[in-house]
């Protein structure tokens, strides 16, 4: 099924009632998601990621734009009826069933002309729990499983249905990292398995980056970059993604352009063929360093670790803006090292230069031909790119957004509905929301 | 640091000390006294038959012995069989009933936004009123004036218009020669209406205590709202129900003054005094002359609500997920 | 009030037919509610197909098909559905205000019913048929009730002396007991603990006989006397007050609340040279404040409320609480055997409004000290 977002905007009432004003959390998303991919929504907290899933599952209903599964319009259509499955970041498991229980849960629910046997009812139950690899646990409660087997239970709840489209809200997060990476692979297996349409949310872009067919990069409730992931790593359209993307994360540095010689400091370090004069931020992938004697641009070496094959030099400079300069290169290398001072040659296609005013990527030498190659090829695999348009949007607006008036237009259905959308003050929905007048019932003891 | 610790030692046992005394004296004592007291009695020669402990007695010397006696005349008194059913009756009748309707207004209250400060402030208000003072209000509203055999009442009170209006007829809620089952609905409104507030404040408190993505999940999972409500609600509200039957029970079982409250010290309508007498007032009818007596009984009130909260227990062990 | 809400009250109580205005205002209300309830339970069973149903999901197994055979959908069944839905949203939500107004009413009748009838005149009040809203305001009858057989404010008196001496003993004894169960260390601590909150198993109404013979034996009871002597005037107050000083359960809210506030605290008092006392009064007291004016409130409520024991020990002119004079009073006209309803409506409004206007001003604290405690006062 493919999900077509137009123009979906979400504003949420400022919390501060005194101070007016609200909180866009995201801001006329435009995104069209093909048929049977697992679509990774990447970005910090508080970038709108969770509440566009959560649009998308019509637990929470736009402030504007519209959203398509396929050719149907299902902007006003509740999540039961949109045929979605959805995971939560902690599960939402509940606590009183068995895991059979759990899965059923939603075939039982079924009406009408859908209503399904016991018998048929089990099997898919059964099915369900095969894929997702927890048939021995059907009898458990969720208390009595581990992290991991809870997250596959969810899965399996969610698919129990057969969706039309799986969503997952930061599916991985309340895993250790050793389960993380097992588990990622599992998602993968069931979406190809499926082959159902997977969005899922997550700020961990090595996550992201590694079973997404496509990512989108998202910051302050705006898009600012979607892609193949390797595509958006190896070029980046702006700085944020640059940054985003990448452990250890991209150096930058402040640096400027002057008849198509790039200079970090006062030393010339790489020629940027087709980049206009222009002051700019630099941004080196740590992998896109060459240590060598001659090297054009010099960095007083604070440390080396070992990483086995490869090292990682640590080392600074007066024109980086981060503190310390990470360069990974081949232990072979090593022996360039002289004194305290490295010498580096830089890999053209890992340097990335921005306006340092827009924070726009500037395109130099082969950059240009490769940028376009890639966007006629997605274009002919009828995958979409886009990148964000228009002044990014910066920290500082932050506090001084706009205010446009919440184009509340549902007014007191969308008030009486409080049961699923409690004081939607912060931009990423909470569990904590709701419960003001926190009766506290804990001291029964005398009973 | 050894002497810290002594110098605390005693400070501890002074901070303590008046809370101590308090409690041995109108805790522990009364505990070990009463059971005492209801094992003994002695044979009086004038009335020429058992009698209870009793305070003056003692104080004058009479010689009282070890015995089962005032267990037995409590069982086999005339009245106690009438406390006993009226007490099981009403709390029977009203704790499932308030239980209930509590569960469908906390429900209420916790899917809606606007009014709800305002509604939960009006259910909680018959908490803090004095029960027996409505008891005199639900008496003047349920109660007809000037009510005289073969005569034509003066007034017959709100409720009778209230029910003659909807084409009912007119009834004898309280008054003198009032049925047993009219005094009961009353006792059974008052009581259902005094117990709503607590029962709504714990039942919302939980459930506001229920996290929210649950509910996201059901609504997902495409459960509708009846089923949400006994698949999801009512399994997640579990302890919280138990807790406040438990507790209906038990208050339940002390019913006393909202009987006061309706019919007065008299515990019934005029002419049929003692008819809606319970435990507790079965219990305080002997307390200044048979103390014995008022002992057993209570120890036997006891032993209901123990038994009683006990069954709860296990029930809600069976059923009450945590 | 409002000019509408007034002429509203005047339309019912003008006219004869006035009472009938009003019922059929209640009637239809409550058939309209008994008619979307019924449409709501109609409606449930012809429950919606959803998009999918509308499809017809696959009933076979293997999820790979299914989620490729899910298609597009006609226009006409999303509109149909969304119809359906908002058109259920508004429903729910009519059935849940009305449900709750409904009750609400229910609730608030009782408490309307008290203040119309303590103003209205005692031939309005024995009217054949009672009506809504007094015709005339008769004031008086708060002064019936004061200075008549009740002695209100005898009553009154005796209980805010109850309340208020019970309730500083209390915090005073409850702050003691907490702070050296939650600060000091001392032996047979963590039993003695348990041993109290066994105790709090027990029905009150075991403790009650062997009170009542111990508070005899103390000559804490009044016994009608021509010269009262003074201890004759003051005991019984003793057995009004002493008996329910110390309440194991606000020992152990308050201790509870005492273990939060982090040892460190103590320490860094320590190091600075304050005493045990003074910590307790400085820094545990004044974090604490929320559940000692909830414990507050609640023992003033309770002295307020009490009945049977005042009734068994104190039921004289001299000692009698509000609550026992208020039931014990016949409120009789005199030289007839009718009771004047309105003085005592009037005597049960002046008990009720103290009542609410703590909860009015103390609402959270009450609410709050009420759900974890379940004790009335």
């Amino acid at each position: 099924m493919k999900v077509v977002l137009e123009h979906l905007t979400k504003i949420f009432p400022s919390r501060d009632k005194k101070e007016g004003g609200e909180v866009i959390a995201v801001n006329d998303f435009n995104l069209e998601i093909p048929d049977g991919k697992l679509i990774g929504l990447l970005g910090p907290s508080g970038c709108g990621k969770s509440t566009t899933l959560f649009m998308i599952s019509g637990l929470q209903a736009p402030s504007g734009g519209k959203i398509y599964f396929g050719e149907d319009d299902v902007t006003e259509l509740s999540p039961e009826n949109r045929g979605i499955g959805l995971v939560f970041q902690n599960y939402a498991l509940y606590p009183h069933m068995t895991v059979r229980q759990n899965i059923l849960f939603p075939l039982q629910n079924l009406k009408g002309e859908n209503k399904l046997t016991k018998e048929e009812m089990l099997k898919r139950a059964d099915e369900a729990a095969r894929l997702v690899q927890i048939g021995e646990y059907m009898n458990r409660k969720p208390s009595e499983l581990s992290g991991g087997q809870q997250q596959r239970v969810a899965i399996a709840r969610a698919l129990v249905k057969m969706p039309r489209v799986l969503l997952l809200d930061e599916p991985l997060s309340n895993l250790d990292a050793r389960l993380r990476l097992q588990t990622r692979e599992e998602i993968r297996r069931i979406q190809r398995d499926t082959k159902i349409t997977t969005i899922f949310v997550t700020h961990d872009q090595e996550e992201a980056m590694s079973i997404s067919d496509f990512i989108v990069v998202m910051k302050l409730g705006v898009i600012m970059q979607t892609g193949k992931p390797q595509w958006v790593y190896d070029d980046p359209a702006n700085l944020f993604v640059a940054k985003f993307l990448g452990t250890p994360p991209i150096n930058v540095f402040t640096g400027r352009v002057e008849a198509e010689k790039l200079y970090i400091g006062e030393e010339c370090v790489l020629d940027v063929k087709g980049a206009a004069d222009q002051e700019v931020f630099v941004g080196i992938r740590p992998e896109g360093f060459i240590l060598s004697k001659e090297g054009r641009m010099s960095c007083a070496v604070s440390g080396i670790d070992v990483m086995g094959r490869d090292i990682s030099v640590v080392s600074s400079n007066p024109a980086s803006v981060n503190t310390v300069i990470r360069s990974i290169i081949s232990a072979d290398e090593m022996g360039n090292i002289s004194g305290s001072t490295a010498k580096f040659d830089l890999k053209p296609h890992k340097v990335f230069l921005f306006n340092k005013e827009t924070e726009e990527r500037v395109r130099f030498g082969e950059q240009i031909a490769a940028h376009e190659k890639m966007v006629a090829e997605m274009k002919a695999e009828g995958q979409f790119y886009s990148t964000h348009e228009g002044p990014l949007p910066r920290e500082q607006d932050d506090k001084v957004r706009e205010e446009k008036p919440a184009e509340e237009k549902k007014g007191v259905f969308a008030k009486v509905k409080g049961l699923f959308k409690k004081k939607p003050a912060q931009p990423a929905p909470s569990e904590e929301e709701g419960a003001e007048e926190n009766t506290d019932t804990e001291g029964k003891k005398n009973a | 640091m050894t002497k810290t610790k002594h110098k605390n030692n005693w400070k501890a046992w002074l901070y303590l000390l008046p809370a101590l005394i308090i409690l041995a004296v109108f805790t522990v004592w009364p505990i070990i006294n009463t059971i005492r007291i209801a094992f003994l009695c002695r044979w009086d020669n004038e009335l020429e038959t058992v009698v209870g402990y009793d305070y003056q007695a003692a104080m004058i010397g009479k010689e009282f012995v070890l015995g089962f006696n005032n267990f037995t005349s409590v069982v086999q008194n005339d009245q106690f069989l009438t406390c006993l059913g009226n007490t099981m009756l009403l709390t029977v009748l009203t704790v499932p009933v308030s239980t209930m309707l509590a569960l469908l207004i906390a429900v209420a209250l916790n899917s809606i936004k606007p009014l709800r400060k305002i509604f939960q402030t009006i259910f909680f208000l018959p908490y803090v009123t004095n029960s027996i003072a409505i008891g005199m209000v639900f008496a003047a509203m349920f109660g007809m004036i000037g009510i005289m055999p073969g005569r034509e009442p003066i007034s017959i009170g709100i409720i009778n218009t209230i029910i003659e209006a909807f084409g009912g007829t007119r009834i004898n809620w309280i008054d003198q020669g009032s049925s047993y089952w009219a005094n009961i609905m009353v006792m059974f409104i008052y009581i259902v209406w005094n117990a709503l507030p607590f029962k709504i404040l714990v039942l919302l408190g939980g459930l506001q205590g229920v996290n929210k993505q649950y509910y996201d999940a059901a609504k997902v999972d495409g459960a509708s709202r009846w089923r949400t409500f006994w698949r999801i609600t009512v399994p997640l509200l579990s302890p919280m129900i138990a807790y406040v039957v438990i507790t209906g029970f038990i208050g339940g079982f002390k019913e006393y003054s909202s009987i006061v409250g309706i019919f007065g010290d008299d515990m019934g309508p005029v002419g049929k005094e003692g008819a809606l007498n319970t435990m507790v007032g079965f219990i305080y009818e002997f307390i200044d002359h048979n103390q014995g007596k008022a002992s057993a009984a209570a120890l036997i009130l006891f032993a209901i609500i123990f038994a009683v909260t006990m069954i709860n227990l296990y029930v809600s062990k069976k059923k009450v997920h945590y | 009030m409002t000019n509408n809400s007034e002429m509203f009250s005047m339309m019912l109580a003008s006219s004869s037919s006035d009472h009938t205005v009003a019922f059929c205002v209640i009637l239809a209300l409550i058939v309209a509610l008994s008619g979307v309830l019924l449409f709501f339970v109609v409606r449930g069973k012809l429950q919606k197909p959803s998009v999918e149903s509308a499809k017809k999901a696959p009933a076979k197994s293997v999820m790979k098909e299914t989620a490729a055979a899910s298609g597009s959908s006609g226009a006409n069944s999303i509109k149909s559905v969304e119809t359906k839905q908002k058109f259920s949203k508004i429903l729910v939500s009519i059935v849940i205000y009305l449900f709750l107004t409904v009750i609400a009413v229910a609730v608030l009748f009782p408490f309307y019913w008290m203040l119309i009838s303590s103003v209205k005149s005692v031939e309005e009040y024995n009217a054949t048929i009672p009506t809504l809203w007094p015709h005339e305001f008769v004031w008086s009858n708060y002064i019936t009730a004061f200075t008549g057989d009740l002695n209100l404010g005898r009553l009154f008196l005796n209980t805010v002396i109850v309340g208020v001496v019970s309730t500083i003993l209390s915090l005073v004894i409850t702050v003691l007991s907490a702070y050296a169960f939650a600060r000091l260390e001392f032996k047979g601590k963590n039993i003695l603990f348990a041993f109290m909150l066994a105790t709090m198993m027990i029905p009150g109404e075991l403790f009650t006989i062997t009170n009542y013979l111990t508070v005899t034996s103390f000559d804490w009871i009044y016994l009608p006397a021509a010269n009262p002597s003074v201890w004759q005037k003051i005991s019984p107050f003793f057995s009004l007050i002493i008996p329910f000083l110390v309440s194991v359960f606000y020992i152990y809210l308050l201790r509870q609340n005492f273990m939060q506030i982090p040892n460190e605290l103590y320490l860094a008092a320590k190091v600075d040279g304050t005493s045990d006392l003074k910590y307790l009064w400085k820094v545990m007291i004044p974090l604490s404040a929320p559940t000692l004016i909830s414990i507050t409130i609640l023992k003033m409520m309770g002295a307020w409320n009490s009945y049977i024991w005042p009734k068994l020990v104190a039921d004289d002119d001299l000692h009698r609480l509000v609550t026992v004079g208020l039931r014990g009073a016949s409120f009789q006209i005199a030289g007839t055997n009718m009771v004047n309803y309105p003085a005592q409506m009037a005597a049960v409004v002046i008990v009720t409004i103290p009542l609410l206007l703590v909860f009015m001003f103390f609402r959270k604290y009450i609410m709050r000290g009420v759900s974890r405690s379940g004790i009335k006062g």
